[in-house]
């Protein structure tokens, strides 16, 4: 029989192996507009895309983004300012549901989290 | 010669209602031996009423409420008449089930969706895995909890998943409700968990 103590701690090994950390899994670049997007997609998005939550895409995953990233910017920048419904009526809300944010960040946060996606999709490619 | 096609007949069909009985005793079998483990079966039941719900949040609520915009959603959707909320749809389900199982003595399982800041007091955890679950999930986004525990004389498996939040709606009404302990939800935030026990022993 497993004990209690012995599936909490196969929970805990499984979450140290398995959590990268936020630093290297959430990348830095350079450029200053992907510096400021990163702290407000931090803050504002990656509580759902970075875990796929409400079925949206997450930048961590090549498959999820392949067909976003070649969309117009602009669109891109629409569908998160003013919300977007996919054809299966899951539902990206206006500013990822924070109404404090100007549309420049929500800008700045597109331009990370597509970036951030590019570099995945790279890395697989590679 | 005819004697002996008969008593061919007759093996053959002796042979095939072993054989069809056979079956049927293995197919009796799997429905009562346990072949399944307690967290492939709380994991798969979470599945079931995960997707329910995310598809009554889709394709009802998103369309028609906020989409199309035919029709409100409301906690107080009698008096609205609104569409229920997703977190209450949820939770009708789980108190039909329960009422249900009543009624089937081998079907003890149990589910609700609780809270480390429920807005109804009922909604807390009461056991310590309960609470411990409920942490763990909140602090490890993207894990489940799964322990043991035994209360009232068995044993139980209990699971813990993470409820988040997926709608403007479920921040605003939770940081807005006059009985709330937390206001300050965002979007994708843990707000609480579903927590599945299945009794291990009798
Ligand atoms: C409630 C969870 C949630 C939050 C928070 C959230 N999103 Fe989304 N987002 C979604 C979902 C769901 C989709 C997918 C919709 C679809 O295409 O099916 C999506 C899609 C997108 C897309 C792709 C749109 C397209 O045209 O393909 C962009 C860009 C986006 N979100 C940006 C953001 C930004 C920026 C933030 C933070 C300010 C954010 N999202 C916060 C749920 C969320």
């Amino acid at each position: 029989m497993i004990t209690k103590s012995t599936l909490i701690f196969i929970c805990i090994l499984f979450g140290s192996t398995q959590a990268l950390s936020e630093e290297d899994t959430y990348v830095h670049f350079e450029q200053a507009n992907l510096v400021q997007g990163r702290v407000i997609w931090i803050d504002s998005c990656e509580g759902c895309h970075a875990y796929g939550i409400a079925e949206s895409p997450n930048p961590l995953k090549a498959k999820d983004w392949q067909d976003r990233v070649v969309k117009p910017i602009d669109i891109l920048y629409d569908h998160a300012i003013n919300g977007f419904f996919g054809p299966e009526d899951t539902m990206m809300p206006p500013r990822g549901g924070n109404d404090s944010l100007s549309d420049n960040e929500v800008k700045l946060a597109v331009d990370y989290m597509k970036a951030l996606a590019e570099y995945y999709i790279n890395k697989e490619d590679n | 010669m005819k004697e002996e096609k008969k008593m061919n007949l007759a093996i053959v069909t002796i042979a095939t209602c072993l054989s069809i009985g056979a079956g049927i005793a293995i197919a009796k079998d799997a429905g009562t031996t346990p072949s399944i483990t307690p967290k492939a079966m709380a994991d798969a039941l979470h599945l079931v009423m995960d997707s329910d719900r995310a598809v009554y949040t889709k394709r009802i609520v998103n369309r028609l409420v906020k989409k199309e915009k035919v029709i409100k959603a409301s906690e107080h959707f009698e008096d609205d008449k609104a569409l229920v909320l997703p977190a209450q749809m949820f939770r009708f389900g789980a108190e039909m089930v329960a009422k249900r199982a009543e009624e089937k003595p081998d079907v003890n399982f149990s589910y609700s969706l609780q809270s480390l800041w429920p807005i109804n007091k009922q909604n807390a955890p009461k056991t310590d895995v309960e609470k411990e679950g409920l942490k763990f999930v909140a602090e490890n986004k993207g894990q489940n909890y799964y322990a043991t525990e035994e209360l009232g004389g068995t044993e139980y498996f209990t699971a813990v998943y993470a409820d988040t939040a997926v709608a403007p709606v479920c921040v605003s009404c939770h940081n807005d409700h006059k009985d709330t302990p937390k206001r300050d939800f965002k979007m994708g935030d843990v707000m609480g968990g579903v927590v599945i026990r299945i009794p291990i022993s009798g």
